[in-house]
């Protein structure tokens, strides 16, 4: 709980540096606060705070996804130096609202109790709302907030309901005892409605498919920094969230609900890849390819054992630094060309090499090329999968076969004209390349030695 | 831990990285110079090289580590008879291939060399990997390089679509191998190849996991009906490109086919699956040649032989597997196939570089606008034709040794399906005649012919190289037989476990 405070701490003097008219040093103070919260969350949790342990408890799991989001969130402030440069008054604002959503993340890596995880989920929402709209000028960031927001209101709606019924079954919040309940009560049709409609609500978090359909747009319209945010840190902890519930809490009607995560995988994995080809926009296609990987990490669900949680977190961050990497050459070209098409990348290795071989780099370890770490991650969740469900691991290798066509277009554009297209060359910043060879550089590491993944992340 | 063997695998990578780095016109000769150094270093491996060993004993080479906690696979990596044979074929084309681009104006950038050596590296942890999961990733790793040769050198107008179409095919193989390769480890005790040999799998098991595997040779080969990709990839891709991707990257899959897929699941071999192989192999080897015949395009001529020649390769290999799981142990297939690696992979890199020496005489692959050619380049008609004859077997070349024990092994098995396949031998003097004689001889376009010079230093150099190799080993193929035969009889006994 110590870094949750932190970052809050964090949070708030971000925001007051904003009061002062100082809102330039709100990044600095982010960054600051994430480095000192990172180092705390290596530390083992105070004494004081195990009285609040039947709601939140910093446990191994806990550490380790706050760990990665930390990471992740860190690059994402480093970045904002360049992507932010043409926001000049509202910058602590936009600093402020993503520590406070990462707040809710980290309140739900540690949710024991489901009242707790309620808040963590609207605690992660409410400053994405703002954050998707912040680009005021711009109808489509406008649209994206509104569609959000009205999405992910209905969507709380469902939670509450879920939670309604299943506190009216099994009479408690606590994630334990609902986790009891489910075992000894596998046929409770009121506790199995809940279930579902909790699953439903966390399905929309994540952008499972058919619950997807707002994020396309969302993440088309949010200004590319907080698109990039919410693909990675909140997928995070949204999905360690619904992993955490139907792994634990609904463990024992698993029969009830495995059936239909089947078939949202399915439908995600053919919906989403199908569309991804579609599109001719470079951001709406990382869109459909984000809800892509919701498909192949809900795969963890199926043949459940002790490494899967190890697997999920390996997955969610070689997807998420692979996300950063891709976002950071496209914030690049949409800065210089105000627009995202493909043929706005055209030749870009021939003026940006660096940010064209990162892009290139994390579109493949997306794609699962291997010696990256989006390989080791898919073959994590693939081999344990197979032990279970054999059919769906072939569709999941179908979708990866679909997704690499797209993948490749992007990278094409970039690296086969012979010159390139960006006349007017506005160089990027050293932090921005810095980040950039550490984001290859962890891909590739990951990718050759992943226990170093579990070496640095102290498992 | 063999030094020799990590240097030979780390040589290319280093190699790439600073050729990636010094952006230079010279660097090709730094390119140039590793993979020389490269194939010294192969032979003086052979100069010590035991032939007995096999893979499940103590190699004389052999690298091996533990790799990663939660999955059971190794850091291991060994060269036996059968992976130096493959080894040599690597390094002993790469550097001619690095060689014969340099009279190419304007010269390519240092990129091009560095993504040859990386290429080189994956194929050399291809040929000596023996862990289910390293093999897959260099499997995997080879793929890159040449798919950016392909497209960023290749064709214009054609670019786009056939680099596409290459790696979506090959990607979509591959992970279906990926698969096969994880249920078959699932149900082992390790990715450990001789574990991998001893998966406890049903038979129905088996026949599942067989198709997943070979659907990725299958493609990589190629074997009808998977080859749509490989016309034209192989006629747009740059010449070095080609000559990477018949020469030496389709033998991946020779090699695979022999140690990844036969003795791990041999039982659907000896059912109907075999005999489909079989079946579609020889396929392959008559629609190639025939196909073969019709075309004008030099390029694509030559990709349809190789069609045709891998054909007969997959078709001799599974001949013998076949009698072998009857209770025969067969391995003539086997020898035949990799006689034929070899040879072949220095016949088809020499028909490519003579493909693209006519283009640049000539600025056309159409062989109906070539012609005349032999009066003004005596040199280079009779390296041409060396390189032709034993292209079509012809005894005292290297072609003829392979395709003579193949033949045998498949007559052993099915005489009508050696007489059919017999009959590449017919056709490809057809196609091949064909080719040289439109092209060398006849009536030439005078105004071509006066411009047209002799062969560059250069291009005599690699051409006589390879002309060697192949009057060498057209007349002594008995080292290549004694390099793999024991590796073979390993993998043939395996299937019988």
């Amino acid at each position: 709980m110590s870094v949750l405070i932190i970052i809050f701490l964090t949070a708030v003097a971000a925001l007051f540096a904003g009061v002062f008219e100082q809102g330039k040093f709100s990044r600095y103070i982010g960054i600051a606060g994430i480095i000192i919260a990172f180092y705390v969350s290596f530390l083992p949790e105070l004494e004081f705070f195990s009285q609040y342990k039947s709601m939140f408890e910093y446990g191994l799991n806990a550490a380790l996804f706050t760990k990665i989001s930390l990471v992740i969130t860190l690059l994402i402030f480093f970045l904002g130096g360049f992507a932010f440069s043409n926001h000049r008054s509202h910058q602590s604002e936009l600093y402020a609202l993503m520590l406070f959503s990462l707040c809710g993340g980290i309140v739900l890596f540690g949710f024991q109790n489901l009242v707790t995880l309620f808040l963590g989920i609207e605690i992660l929402s409410i400053p994405l709302y703002v954050l998707a709209g912040s680009n005021k000028s711009d109808l489509r960031s406008n649209e994206a907030s509104i569609k959000y927001f009205l999405m992910g209101a209905f969507a709380t709606g469902f939670l509450l309901f879920g939670i309604a019924l299943i506190y009216g079954s099994s009479s408690s919040f606590d994630l334990y005892k609902i986790h009891e309940f489910s075992m000894a009560n596998p046929k409770n049709i009121m506790f199995t409605m809940g279930a579902v409609l909790v699953m439903v609500a966390l399905a929309f978090k994540v952008s499972l498919a058919p619950f997807h359909m707002w994020s396309p747009d969302v993440y088309q319209g949010s200004p590319s920094l907080i698109t990039a945010f919410m693909m990675s840190t909140v997928k995070i902890s949204a999905f360690y969230a619904f992993f955490k519930m139907m792994s634990i809490g609904f463990l024992g009607i698993n029969a009830e609900w495995i059936n239909i995560m089947g078939v949202l995988i399915i439908i995600t994995l053919f919906l989403a890849n199908v569309m991804g080809l579609a599109q001719s926009n470079a951001k709406r296609m990382l869109a459909y390819s984000s809800v892509s990987h919701v498909g192949y990490l809900a795969l963890i669900f199926f043949g459940l054992n002790n490494l899967s949680v190890y697997n999920l977190a390996f997955y969610l961050f070689a997807y998420s630094l692979a996300t950063i990497g891709v976002m950071m050459c496209l914030i690049y070209v949409e800065k210089l060309k105000r627009e995202t098409s493909y043929n706005a990348f055209k030749g870009l290795a021939q003026s940006e090499p660096i940010l064209a071989v990162t892009a290139a780099i994390s579109m493949l370890s997306m794609a699962g090329i291997p010696l990256t770490a989006g390989f080791m991650g898919k073959f994590g969740i693939f081999a344990q999968a197979i032990t279970d469900t054999p059919f769906l691991v072939i569709v999941a290798i179908l979708g990866s076969a679909i997704s690499i066509a797209y993948y490749l277009r992007l990278i094409m554009v970039m690296f086969f004209p012979k010159e390139s297209s960006f006349k007017t060359t506005e160089k990027v910043t050293l932090t921005y390349n810095i980040v950039a060879v550490f984001v290859v550089f962890a891909i590739i590491a990951l990718g050759i030695f992943p226990d170093l993944f579990a070496r640095q992340f102290g498992l | 831990m063999s030094y020799l063997l990590l240097t030979l695998l780390l040589l290319p990578l280093v190699g790439s990285a600073l050729v990636f780095a010094w952006k230079n016109p010279a660097s090709k000769f730094l390119a140039l110079g590793i993979a020389f150094v490269q194939m010294f270093l192969t032979f003086y491996m052979l100069s010590d090289f035991d032939f007995k060993p096999t893979v499940d004993s103590v190699l004389q080479h052999e690298i091996n580590y533990p790799w990663m906690r939660f999955i059971n696979t190794q850091l291991h990596f060994g060269v036996d008879g059968m992976s130096l044979l493959l080894l040599l074929l690597t390094n002993i084309l790469t550097p001619l291939i690095i060689l014969s681009s340099f009279n190419e104006k304007p010269g390519y950038r240092n990129t091009f060399y560095g993504l040859i050596l990386l290429m080189q590296f994956g194929l050399i942890g291809v040929f000596t990997a023996l862990d289910g999961l390293l093999f897959y990733i260099f499997w995997e790793v080879t793929l890159i390089p040449i798919w950016l040769i392909a497209g960023i050198w290749g064709q214009e107008n054609k670019k786009i679509q056939f680099t596409t179409r290459f790696f979506v095919y090959t990607f979509v193989g591959s992970l279906f191998m990926l698969v096969g390769l994880i249920y078959v480890y699932t149900n082992s005790a390790s990715f450990a190849l001789t574990d991998l040999y001893n998966a406890d799998l049903s038979a129905t098991q088996q026949t599942v996991v067989f198709w997943f595997i070979f659907f990725a040779f299958a493609v990589k080969l190629p074997v009808f009906p998977f080859h749509s990709w490989q016309s034209d990839t192989y006629t747009y891709s740059p010449t070095q490109g080609s000559m990477l991707l018949s020469g030496i990257m389709l033998k991946m899959a020779i090699y695979g086919l022999l140690r990844w897929l036969l003795p791990i699941t041999p039982s659907p071999i000896l059912g109907v699956s075999g005999q489909i192989v079989v079946v579609l192999a020889i396929i392959s080897v008559v629609h190639g040649a025939l196909i073969a015949i019709i075309q004008n395009d030099s390029k694509r001529l030559i990709a349809y032989s190789s069609l045709s020649h891998v054909g007969l390769m997959v078709a001799g290999i599974m001949a013998s597997a076949i009698l072998t799981m009857k209770g025969t142990l067969t391995i003539t297939g086997g020898e035949g196939a990799l006689v034929q690696t070899f040879a072949h992979g220095i016949n088809v890199v020499g028909l490519f570089y003579c493909a693209d020496i006519l283009f640049k005489r000539f600025k056309t692959r159409d062989i109906r606008k070539m012609g005349g050619l032999a009066k003004v380049a005596p040199k280079f008609a009779v390296l041409f034709m060396v390189i032709l004859l034993g292209s079509i077997a012809l005894p005292l070349t290297n072609g003829f040794i392979g395709e003579f024990i193949l033949i045998k092994s498949i007559f052993d098995y099915s005489i009508l399906a050696a007489v059919i396949a017999g009959t590449t031998m017919i056709f490809s003097s057809v196609y091949l005649f064909r080719f040289f004689g439109k092209s060398m001889l006849g009536k030439g376009d005078d105004a071509v012919l006066a411009s047209a010079s002799d062969l560059s230093a250069v291009e005599f150099t690699v051409l006589s190289s390879l002309v060697v190799f192949v009057i060498v080993l057209g007349i002594f193929p008995q080292p290549i037989l004694d390099l793999v035969n024991s590796s073979l009889k390993f993998i043939f006994t395996s299937m019988l476990n």
